[in-house]
């Protein structure tokens, strides 16, 4: 009885003690939203700065996201660059890029105080919001409003000067409204609800990537090192031979699309450049669709000289004894060979890299994209060399199916080309 | 008649096409072939003025007179036909 009572008096204790921590703690956030809303009141008037292009889905993308949450903002001035069009713009947007010391390649490029953002997502839309409230009321410097000529927010009593410091922006760009694209959804058995503009871009480099692949401009040697190695029956040499013979093969690709990639970044995306993308794409499907109108299979017997030095190299290589020492000729060789071969294939390469540069994607999003069109072009190389190593034998892929690609990738090509000079906005993929 | 063949082994269409001609001396055995590999015989590829696509089948008379010749890949049954048309040649 006496532990009964005595427990119950605990219990309620409990219960008082329950009720006033949770007063206290409701109090206690109370506080906390009231000192925040009272930090959060703004204090200074701040720039956001946007570069952008018009076509581009990701500044389209920016703005949608931004522009409703300036509006509610008296103190935040808003500038906007168009630099596809204006060459001024660009000129302005290097020298953000080179004060702020970013690649100011790519759009958009969105700065507050003197923070750069590049390329936009919904993560980064928080994040310059997070940074328009801090530097609403923390003195933020600001280098770029000099540069593009600009007042600079000065730290006063709101409301002010307000929306008078957001300026129509200096640009002859098209009409704005055509920039907004909005995602465009299709429900698919299985799948589910897939938005085109994510799905898109991985389609049409696999597309691009198998079109590339068939025109095997590099693949006699690969067939010559693995019938050279089948001959002396050497599984272990045949392995590794053309595993690196493969490996440097994408490696070397690889580079030659960052290359392309870094130079279209570095350009940027202004018309006349994505003009002469277009029109090589055109020239490039043209004389793919000649090419397959010929209907001549087999292999051309032109530039003999060239390859009978490789096959020289390529029987010593294979003679060695010491396998690193023919492990590091296989690796030089094949280099060589891709190198020598690059112009063979260039035109699809270059279209796509072309077309990826102008995505707006991170960094690392652009190497993924290539790491993936590296993995279906090498695809034909990888299947003959699959099958070499389980039977012994060398196939080769019928002519017929690299005419399909001529005539398909020709088509595309030319397509591709004329959406890149008339309407770039179809292939910027969001 | 006889048949001359020449091909590269860094050619994919020259792998394309040995299977095939493989089936067809195995189902003619009457057949008489060649083969000479593009790289290694020189004198033949000048001698039947090789310079377009390889492989090459060239269908030559009794007296080696040019009666046909392919460029490139061929499907069997094309092959086939200018063997029963040059057959008795």
């Amino acid at each position: 009885m006496s532990y009964s009572r005595h427990s119950r008096h605990f219990e309620l204790s409990r219960k008082w003690l329950l009720i006033l921590g949770s007063v206290l703690i409701a109090t206690f956030i109370g506080l906390f939203f009231h000192v925040k809303a009272q930090a959060l009141e703004p204090k200074n008037n701040v720039n956001l700065y946007l570069f952008w292009g018009d076509g581009c889905p990701h500044c389209a993308h920016a703005k949608e996201v931004l522009e409703p949450y300036i509006k509610q903002r008296q103190n935040i001035g808003y500038q906007k660059y168009e630099i596809y069009y204006n060459v001024e713009n660009q000129k302005k947007m290097q020298s953000v890029g080179e004060a702020l010391k970013i690649d100011a390649s790519g759009v958009p490029l969105l700065v507050v105080g003197d923070k750069p953002y590049v390329g936009f997502s919904d993560s980064t839309g928080n994040e310059i919001i997070e940074r328009l409230e801090y530097c609403s009321v923390n003195a933020c410097p600001d280098s770029v409003a000099e540069i593009v000529g600009t007042e600079k927010p000065i730290a006063q009593d709101i409301p002010s000067a307000a929306k008078e410091n957001t300026k129509t922006e200096p640009t002859n760009s098209p009409n704005q409204s055509s920039t907004s694209r909005p995602d465009k959804y299709i429900d698919l058995p299985l799948l589910g609800k897939i938005n085109t503009a994510h799905f898109s871009l991985p389609v049409l480099t696999v597309i691009i990537a198998l079109l590339d692949g068939f025109n095997p401009c590099a693949m006699w040697a690969l067939l010559f090192i693995i019938t050279l190695l089948i001959g002396m029956k050497d599984r272990k040499k045949m392995r590794l031979y053309g595993t690196a013979f493969i490996a440097t093969s994408a490696a070397a690709y690889f580079m030659f699309m960052a290359a392309w990639l870094n130079l279209f970044m570095f350009i940027g995306h202004v018309t006349w450049v994505r003009t002469i993308i277009g029109l090589l794409a055109i020239a490039a499907g043209g004389y793919y669709l000649y090419d397959w109108y010929q209907k001549k299979t087999g292999c051309k017997v032109t530039g003999n000289e060239k390859r009978k030095e490789v096959f020289v190299k390529l029987r010593e290589i294979v003679k060695e004894r010491n396998i690193w020492i023919g492990l590091g000729g296989v690796v030089l060789l094949a280099a060589a060979v891709n190198v020598v071969e690059l112009a063979c294939s260039a035109g699809l390469p270059v279209l796509y890299t072309g077309i990826l540069s102008s995505t707006g994607l991170e960094t690392w999003q652009y190497y993924a994209y290539m790491l993936l069109y590296i993995l279906f072009f090498m695809l034909d190389d990888l299947v003959v060399f699959f099958i070499a190593m389980t039977t012994l034998k060398v196939v080769g892929i019928e002519s017929k199916y690299s005419r399909v690609t001529r005539l398909v990738g020709g088509v595309l090509m030319c397509i591709l080309g004329l959406l890149l000079i008339f309407a770039p906005q179809v292939l910027m993929f969001g | 008649m006889k048949v001359i063949k020449i091909g590269a082994i860094w050619c994919n269409g020259c792998l394309v096409m040995k299977p095939r001609w493989g089936e067809i001396e195995k189902e003619n055995p009457w057949l008489e072939t060649e083969f000479y590999d593009f790289d290694e015989s020189p004198e033949t590829v000048e001698k039947f003025g090789v310079d377009e696509n390889l492989p090459v089948a060239i269908f030559l008379d009794k007296d080696g007179n040019e009666l046909k010749r392919f460029n490139g890949e061929v499907e069997k049954d094309e092959l086939l036909k200018a063997l029963e048309a040059f057959r008795a040649k």
